[in-house]
C-alpha cells in the first residue's frame, strides 16, 4: 500500500438533530417542510456540546482539518450559521484546519461571507478553509433567492468574493445582482491572499469547470463514487486549459467509515446508524430536491432517469455507490488507499460521526481511525502527534 | 371542425412557434403557466377570428430564453411579435399566467388593443382571495387542483410515470420560475390597471382553486367599466371545461 507524505485527514460532522418523533416516518421529508416544533432547544443544547467536544477531541488527535457545513430547515444539521461553529471551535483547538464547506454565497451578501471568513482566518490566525456550495434544492424552498437564476447569481457572489480578497479597497462593484459603490472588506483574511478555496457540489458538470476556470478544488458531497471520480477526472482534465496546475490537495473525497476490532464487530455497532442517516436523515422529496430552474431540463431529465439516492437503499447497493467502508483498520486503510489513489486525491473527508451514532462511538471511531489508520495511509506523521494526549481529552 | 396550422417565427432570435387558424379580426391568446392540455377550447373561436395561438418562449413548442426573466420581458416580446406579423389591433385574451401578462400588455399598450378578456388572471395579491402558490404544491397534485371534473384533464396526462412529460413541466415550471419565483404577483399593477381603457371581461370558474372567482370583483375595481363573468362548475381551466364560456368570450368580442 503506497504511503504518501501529503494525505491530509479532515474530521467532518453534520452536527444533526437526532431526537426524532416516533412517527417521524410519516413525514416525507425531513427537510423544507418538517415541522420545527420537533425541536427541542434543551437537547439541542446538550447536542451541540457533545458535537463541539467531538471536534475538539478530532484536534487532539491530529486530525488536519475540520469540516463544518450549511443547511436550512432540517434535522440533519444543526448549523444553519457554520461561521459559528468555526468561531466556536477558535479558541478551543489548536492546530487543525477549521474547514467551512461552507455558507451558500447566494444566501447571505457576498461582502458579508468576506467579511465573516476574513474574521475566521484572522481570529484562527490563518487556520481557515472555505468550500462554497451553490447548495442544495432544498435550500432555495426555505430561502427567498430564485432557483432559476442561482446559477448565475452564484458565479457573480464567486466573483466578488474573489475581488474583495485579493484586490485592495475601496473599489465600486457593478452586477447584474450586486452593485457595490464601495467594496471595502474589513477585515482581510490572515492567509494571503486568501485561505485555501473549494467548490463543493454534487458533479453538476458547470460547477466542475467553474472550479477548473478559477483554480479551485473540487468537493463532492454526498454523490455515488462514479460521480465523484468523473467530477475529480474532469478537474484534471480541464484546469491546465485555464493555466491552472492539478495537484491532488484540489481533490477532496468524502468517506464514511467505522473502525473497530472486527468486521462483524464493526457492521454490528455501525449499521443502524449508518442505515438511520441514509433512510431518515437524508429523507427527502424528489420536489424538494430539485426546485424549478435548479437544474437545466437536460439535466433535470438525467436525474430522474437515474436512481433515488435519497431513498432506501440496501447495504450491497450503499457500499457499491458510495465511499462507504467499516471494519479493522487495515481494511479501512486499504479502501480508503485505493480510493485516494484512483482519485488522485491527497484530502480525505472522513464522515467518522453519522446519523444516531452515541458519543462512545463516535470517540472509538475517531479514536481508532487517527491511532491505527492514519499511521498506514501517510509516511509523514504530524508533527505534533507525539506529543498528542492518547486518551479523549 | 378545421385544425390549427402551425407558424414558426423569430422573435428578438427566439423560435416562436405559434397556432393559427380561422379569419376575421385577429385574438391573440396567452396561454398560462402550463401548456399540456392544449388548445381545444380555442377552436369555436375560428368561426369568427384569426385565432393566434402563441407558445411563450421556455413553454411547448416555442425556445428557451433565460434572459426573458419577467413580465414585462413578455410584455416586450409580444410587442415585436405584433410589430413583426404587422397586426396593429388585436384582440387580447389571457389566461392565468398570460392573464398577468394581458393586463400588463394592456397598461402600456391599450392602443394595440381592441377589446380584452382575462380568464382568471394572476398579477394581483388579494388578501381577502389570495391566489394558491403553485410552487408549494407537489406538481403531481396540480392536474387535479386545476378542474372541477378530473375527467376533463385526463385525456392530456400520461397513464403513469413518463420521462418526457415531467421534463416538460419541469422546463415550464422553471419558465415561470424565471418570471415569478421571487413573487406570484406585481404590487406596481393595481396603480396603472386604470390604464386599460379598452372594453374588458373577466371570466372565472365559480370552483377556481387556484385563482379564486372572488378576486373578480377587484380588477373590475381597477379596470374602468370592466365586467365580470363566473361560470359554475368549473375550475382554473375554465375555457377547457365550459363551452358556455368560450361563446361568451366570444359574443363579448363580437
Amino acid at each position: 500500500m503506497p504511503r504518501p507524505d501529503d494525505l491530509q485527514f479532515n474530521m467532518f460532522h453534520f452536527m444533526p438533530y437526532i431526537h426524532l418523533p416516533e412517527d417521524h416516518k410519516k413525514y416525507e421529508s425531513v427537510w423544507v417542510d418538517f415541522p420545527n416544533s420537533i425541536y427541542d432547544p434543551v437537547k439541542g443544547n446538550k447536542l451541540y456540546t457533545r458535537y463541539l467536544r467531538e471536534m475538539v477531541l478530532a484536534d487532539k488527535l491530529g486530525f488536519d482539518g475540520l469540516v463544518v457545513n450549511e443547511h436550512h430547515s432540517t434535522s440533519y444539521s444543526m448549523m444553519p450559521a457554520p461561521s459559528l461553529i468555526a468561531a466556536a471551535l477558535i479558541p478551543q483547538t489548536t492546530r487543525a484546519k477549521l474547514c467551512v464547506f461552507g455558507t451558500p454565497l447566494n444566501l447571505e451578501y457576498p461582502h458579508r461571507v468576506a467579511e465573516e471568513y476574513g474574521m475566521l482566518d484572522v481570529m484562527s490566525g490563518g487556520r481557515l478553509e472555505v468550500a462554497l456550495p451553490l447548495g442544495t434544492g432544498m435550500e432555495y424552498w426555505v430561502n427567498p433567492i430564485n432557483p432559476a437564476t442561482a446559477r448565475a447569481r452564484f458565479r457573480e457572489s464567486i466573483d466578488i468574493l474573489l475581488k474583495a480578497w485579493r484586490e485592495d479597497g475601496p473599489m465600486a462593484y457593478e452586477g447584474e445582482f450586486y452593485t457595490y459603490r464601495y467594496l471595502n472588506v474589513w477585515p482581510k483574511p490572515y492567509q494571503k491572499p486568501h485561505p485555501k478555496m473549494y467548490l463543493v457540489g454534487t458533479g453538476s458538470p458547470e460547477t466542475i469547470q467553474l472550479a477548473a476556470e478559477l483554480g479551485m478544488g473540487y468537493s463532492s458531497v454526498f454523490v455515488p463514487i462514479s460521480r465523484q471520480m468523473q467530477a475529480l477526472a474532469d478537474l484534471r482534465e480541464q484546469s491546465p486549459k485555464y493555466g491552472h496546475a492539478f495537484t491532488r490537495d484540489k481533490a477532496i473525497i468524502g468517506v464514511m467509515c467505522y473502525v473497530a476490532e472486527t468486521k462483524e464487530k464493526a457492521e454490528q455497532e455501525w449499521m443502524e446508524h449508518l442505515f438511520f442517516f441514509f433512510k431518515d436523515a437524508l429523507r427527502t422529496t424528489p420536489r424538494y430536491l430539485v426546485p424549478p430552474g435548479y437544474v437545466t431540463p437536460a439535466e433535470f431529465r438525467k436525474r430522474i432517469s437515474g436512481p433515488n439516492l435519497h431513498g432506501d437503499l440496501s447495504w450491497d447497493a450503499l457500499t457499491q455507490q458510495f465511499f462507504v467502508v467499516c471494519g479493522t483498520p487495515d481494511m479501512v486503510a486499504e479502501s480508503i488507499s485505493t480510493w485516494a489513489n484512483e482519485a488522485q486525491s491527497s484530502r480525505i473527508n472522513c464522515f467518522l460521526h453519522l446519523g444516531t451514532m452515541p458519543h462512545w462511538m463516535t470517540v472509538k471511531n475517531m479514536t481508532l481511525f487517527a491511532e491505527e489508520v492514519i499511521p498506514q495511509l501517510r509516511s509523514k506523521a504530524p508533527e505534533l502527534q507525539d506529543t498528542l494526549p492518547k486518551a479523549a481529552e | 371542425m378545421t385544425s390549427f396550422a402551425r407558424e414558426e417565427v423569430t422573435i428578438g432570435g427566439v423560435k416562436t412557434v405559434y397556432l393559427t387558424a380561422g379569419s376575421g379580426e385577429p385574438l391573440l391568446f396567452l396561454h398560462g403557466g402550463g401548456t399540456f392540455h392544449g388548445f381545444e377550447f380555442a377552436k369555436p373561436w375560428t368561426k369568427n377570428f384569426k385565432v393566434l395561438l402563441p407558445y411563450h418562449p421556455g413553454f411547448g413548442q416555442s425556445g428557451d430564453d433565460p434572459g426573458l426573466s419577467s413580465i414585462q420581458d413578455y410584455v416586450m416580446h409580444y410587442i415585436e411579435l405584433l410589430d413583426h406579423l404587422g397586426l396593429d389591433k388585436v384582440n387580447l385574451v389571457g389566461f392565468s399566467l398570460g392573464g398577468w401578462l394581458a393586463a400588463s400588455f394592456a397598461t402600456q399598450h391599450a392602443r394595440r388593443i381592441k377589446k380584452l378578456v382575462l380568464v382568471a388572471p394572476a398579477g394581483l395579491r388579494i388578501k381577502e382571495a389570495p391566489t394558491v402558490d403553485l410552487f408549494r404544491i407537489p406538481g403531481e397534485k396540480i392536474p387535479e387542483m386545476l378542474v372541477y371534473d378530473f375527467e376533463v384533464i385526463k385525456p392530456h396526462l400520461p397513464a403513469g410515470f413518463d420521462v418526457d412529460f415531467t421534463v416538460e413541466r419541469f422546463r415550464e415550471i422553471t419558465t415561470v420560475a424565471r418570471i415569478a419565483w421571487e413573487r406570484l404577483h406585481d404590487p406596481k399593477l393595481p396603480r396603472w390597471l386604470h390604464r386599460v381603457k379598452v372594453p374588458t371581461l373577466l371570466v372565472y370558474g365559480e370552483e377556481d382553486r387556484i385563482v379564486p372567482a372572488a378576486q373578480g370583483p377587484h380588477w373590475a375595481r381597477l379596470i374602468p367599466g370592466a365586467t365580470v363573468k363566473t361560470f359554475p362548475k368549473a375550475g382554473h381551466l375554465v375555457l377547457d371545461e365550459r363551452p358556455e364560456a368560450v361563446e361568451a368570450v366570444q359574443r363579448f368580442l363580437q
